[in-house]
């Protein structure tokens, strides 16, 4: 179910990569931390982990609902432009994908053989902070970067759930506190150009 | 209790940061001020000592970091006094920018003093973060384009510092389990690590997360531009405080890395900071304005204090860490009125000045320009003395030497192309140019003023001691 789970979360990625709509962006977005929210609920009860178990139903709240909800209120509200059309064409984009993947398999090889238990998760959580980071990059809006770096938050926490069997609770709930605060300052920043029109 | 007292001032800068009432907002300074009273409680204190149990600790180099920090914050709201005179600033824009310092400084305060490296990461992000609306307090198309770049470079590179965490976090949990993620700890038992390669990557990560922050090779523009863009206070607060917060990260990241393996730590940072120095060096010899000018140089600096840092000379690193602090933002406040009403020519910057007031500017300006650039009797001088002294020592116990005395002899060239750029530039700002007359205020002075009598006590013999003793 793990195994399952964590595909869906790479394909999830992979797919906002190709979309051309900030909607469909932001489903897939919750999509994606749904799928994390999941694997840590899968994790933190084979780990018999009540934090890891609390983050998971936190991430599903926060990341999966609360983030996509209010982002797509913020764009209704400040006119977002909806067609976001990639840089990068969709032909080179199916290559330079695999090729990402197959990259940080290679670059993690060496870490994998240290660790026990889920060793491939934490090729998957570099290549998905690669994907985040490509999304980042092939978009010229600024919507989609925001989710690009919302993405690589998800990224880094599967790498805290899988690589670490889970952090201390301190430090994932400061994390989410930071991401709210990341949230305002984003909607500080788009009200600063609204006024500026 | 001590950490209230530590956070009160923030909290109250906060929240009168709110209020409507014109005279509320003479409070804003006031608690800027008081930042400095409890931090000189702790700086007294004896060390180590616990201010939140195991997480946050309070020992000789964090509370030297947080003093220093403190009295920049001090010069930098002198300066704020006066900003709406040089530029245009509304009231709201005003106390909006004092909102985000306050939550500037608890990050730093949590970042600083932490022994946990989450802890760290969540102070240093939450600093990260408020320091995206303090660029956009200037109501101009580049610092909004700024204020984004900053967001999302700031956000790759907090991203990576926590990517290297939880990697030495991986590392280090099966024989610490989740104490694994505080400094003391690490370093306790940093030989014992079992996968030492796996610490290696996380630190080399986490390193260049923190480095791309301070604007390091190859991001070595991005952090000019944002300071180009935004006022000039926010400059002063990115070299003196924040880069301050990063450094600290490395600082003890790097003695657990040293643990671990000291050839690969020295080697990794070694190879980064000349790469870092070389680019700088011409790019300073291409600058054209001031902050461009000091933003480089700034990163200059930061490279020479993590090449000291590793190659031993602690103290050295900490010496300059402290003139570097209180030069930077005395140099990018003084920007503020060199370059009145947005007018950035260097060459008469420093005439037109007249009677007490302007003649004490110049001077000291003068004296800051030139102490940068390591001039004796500049602070900067000794440490530089005492880092390549450190680096010299530091070959003698390996079979580098003739390596290591290149790698000086190619610093020095680097160094003099700065030298003699920041030289030209000084006396283009002295002896060319027309003379246009200029006014600078009495906060603005007071803030120069206390910087330079900082730079001096750094250079008392207790002073000296007291870093020598740090590490």
């Amino acid at each position: 179910m793990v195994d399952f789970l964590i595909g869906l979360f790479l394909a999830s990625l992979i797919t906002a990569l190709f979309t051309t709509r900030l909607y469909r962006l932001l489903l897939w977005y919750s999509m994606n931390s749904l799928m994390l929210g999941l694997l840590a609920l899968f994790i933190g009860r084979e780990l018999n982990d009540t934090s890891m178990l609390i983050t998971g139903i936190a991430t599903i709240l926060i990341k999966a609902v609360g983030i996509p909800y209010f982002f797509k209120r913020m764009s209704q509200k400040f006119h977002f432009v909806r067609q976001i059309i990639p840089e990068i064409k969709v032909q080179y984009a199916i290559m330079l994908i695999p090729a990402i993947l197959v990259f940080t398999f290679y670059l993690a090889d060496p870490i994998t053989h240290m660790m026990h238990g889920n060793a491939n998760y934490v090729a998957i959580s570099i290549s998905s902070l690669f994907l985040s980071l490509l999304l980042m990059m092939e978009h010229r809006n600024v919507a989609p970067k925001i989710i690009g770096f919302l993405s690589m938050e998800n990224a880094l926490f599967l790498l805290g759930i899988t690589a670490t069997d889970g952090m201390p609770m301190l430090v994932e709930l400061g994390i989410f506190f930071d991401l709210l605060m990341a949230i305002v300052v984003i909607n500080l920043l788009f009200h600063k150009e609204e006024a500026n029109l | 209790m001590m950490l209230t007292f530590l956070l009160l001032p923030a909290i109250i800068m906060f929240i009168v940061s709110f209020f409507k009432n014109r005279k509320a907002k003479f409070l804003l300074p006031v608690s800027s001020f008081a930042i400095l009273l409890p931090i000189i409680k702790l700086f007294i204190l004896p060390k180590p000592y616990a201010i939140l149990g195991s997480y946050l600790v309070a020992d000789k180099l964090d509370t030297y970091i947080l003093l220093v920090s403190s009295i920049v914050g001090i010069g930098v709201t002198l300066a704020l006094l006066t900003l709406d005179r040089h530029v245009k600033v509304s009231a709201h824009a005003y106390s909006r920018f004092y909102r985000f310092f306050a939550i500037f400084w608890i990050g730093l305060i949590f970042s600083i003093l932490a022994n946990h490296m989450g802890i760290y990461w969540i102070g240093l992000e939450l600093a990260t973060l408020s320091t995206v609306y303090m660029i956009k307090t200037n109501h101009t198309p580049a610092a909004h384009k700024e204020a984004w770049n900053y967001m999302i470079v700031g956000a790759i590179a907090i991203s990576l510092v926590l990517f290297g965490i939880i990697l030495m976090y991986a590392s280090a949990k099966p024989i610490l389990g989740e104490d694994a993620m505080q400094f003391d700890l690490l370093l306790q038992h940093a030989k014992e690590i079992p996968s030492p390669f796996l610490f290696e990557m996380g630190f080399a990560i986490a390193t260049v997360g923190m480095f791309v922050k301070m604007g390091f090779f190859p991001m070595n523009l991005w952090l000019a531009n944002i300071e180009r863009a935004s006022f000039y206070p926010v400059a002063a607060l990115f070299s003196g405080i924040l880069e301050s917060a990063v450094i600290v990260g490395f600082f003890r990241f790097s003695e657990v890395a040293a643990e671990v393996n000291y050839s690969h730590l020295f080697m990794f940072v070694f190879v980064y900071t000349l790469l870092t120095i070389f680019i700088v060096s011409f790019l300073i010899f291409r600058a054209k304005d001031f902050m461009r000018l000091f933003s480089l140089s700034g990163i200059e600096h930061m490279a020479l204090i993590a090449l000291f840092w590793v190659s031993g000379g602690t103290f050295a690193a900490l010496l300059h860490f402290g003139a570097h602090a209180f030069l930077k933002p005395a140099l990018f406040l003084s920007t503020g009125v060199l370059e009145s009403n947005g007018k950035y020519r260097i060459a008469g910057a420093l005439r037109g000045y007249s009677g007490k007031k302007g003649t004490l500017f110049w001077f000291l300006v003068s004296l800051f320009l030139l102490a940068i650039i390591s001039l004796p009797p500049s602070p900067m001088f000794f440490s530089e003395l005492y880092g390549f002294g450190a680096m010299i020592e530091n070959a003698k116990e390996s079979d580098h030497m003739l390596v290591m005395i290149t790698a000086v002899l190619l610093l020095l060239i680097l160094l003099s192309v700065i030298f003699y750029r920041f030289v030209a530039i000084y006396q283009s700002m002295k002896y060319e140019g027309e003379t246009h007359t200029k006014k600078v205020y009495a906060s603005e002075l007071f803030a120069l003023v206390l910087f330079a009598l900082s730079l001096l006590a750094l250079l008392l013999p207790d002073s000296m001691a007291y870093l020598r003793s740090i590490v």
